[in-house]
């Protein structure tokens, strides 16, 4: 069964977020190998879910990352707010 | 946990008053009304609770990870105090997620470490390790510092190594500290920051 990143994505982001209503995950353009995450949350998480200079931003990439070449695919997750 | 206690003019202040204090998720706040003030207008004495302890959330979220990854791990969770938990995996795709360097495993830690402390009141020390992963680094490490510090002892030329974290650093530094021929230091901005073993003046 191949890796739902939605899930496995928004699943990491959800305890961090203040306002979970808002939290908003979308994989939105999906090559065979290149996949691109979008994650959207309410402005007031955005702090809390890129971190201090990007660092729970950038753990969130690297456990995806991971994830996905295990099955040989390339994954970028963009982060915003409404 | 985290718990406070505060007063409100009713339900849905309350609720608010609950999420800017508490600040985190509030599918993980419950808010009770412990007594009723006042005729004309109410005022509510309410105490906000998170209903998750953070260490079992931390174990939770890991457990989630690597079965939304599909990935078979066994996770043992261990308090050692009130102040540190550490969480050891084994699954079948350790390197994977150990990663370049520990990358990987790093980026795991800061990840739980930061979710754990979120919902605790008390800072709690988050350690995770992957395969005994940290053992072997440690044993490595302390090995390179021994040889290094030998070979700067006998030629009195100072060596760089190569740059490392902050932990990585201290092991060397605590294995190499009642040395009487070198001394060490660490030198440059993380994350190039690494560590100089000096010949000490006799």
């Amino acid at each position: 069964m191949p890796v739902n990143y939605e899930k496995l994505i928004k699943d990491l982001v959800t305890p961090l977020v203040v306002h979970p209503e808002d939290l908003m995950v979308k994989m939105f353009s999906e090559d065979e190998a290149m996949l691109t995450l979008q994650v959207f949350v309410h402005a007031d998480d955005l702090g809390r879910v890129i971190g201090k200079n990007g660092r729970i931003a950038n753990a969130i990439r690297t456990i995806a990352y991971a994830s996905a070449s295990r099955e040989s695919k390339k994954i970028t997750i963009n982060i915003d707010s409404f | 946990m985290k718990s406070f206690k505060f007063e409100a003019k009713n339900l849905d202040e309350a609720k608010k008053i609950a999420i800017t204090e508490l600040r985190v998720n509030q599918d993980f706040i419950e808010v009770k009304v412990l007594e009723k003030k006042g005729i004309i207008s109410k005022t509510l004495i309410c105490e906000a609770t998170t209903t998750v302890e953070p260490t079992e959330l931390g174990y939770n979220l890991l457990k989630d990870m690597f079965v939304n990854m599909n990935i078979d791990a066994s996770i043992e969770m261990r308090r050692r105090n009130d102040k540190e938990v550490l969480y050891t995996i084994n699954t079948e795709e350790n390197p994977l997620l150990i990663g370049k360097a520990g990358k990987t495993l790093e980026n795991i830690q800061f990840y739980v470490r930061n979710i754990v402390n979120l919902y605790s009141a008390e800072k709690i020390i988050v350690l995770v390790d992957i395969g005994g992963y940290k053992d072997n680094r440690k044993r490595q490490l302390e090995i390179i510092a021994t040889k290094t510090a030998k070979d700067v002892a006998r030629s009195r030329i100072e060596a760089k190594l190569e740059p490392m974290n902050a932990y990585e650093r201290r092991i060397i530094h605590t294995k190499l500290s009642d040395w009487r021929d070198v001394s060490t230091t660490s030198e440059g901005e993380n994350p190039n920051r690494y560590i100089v073993i000096k010949p000490r003046r006799r």
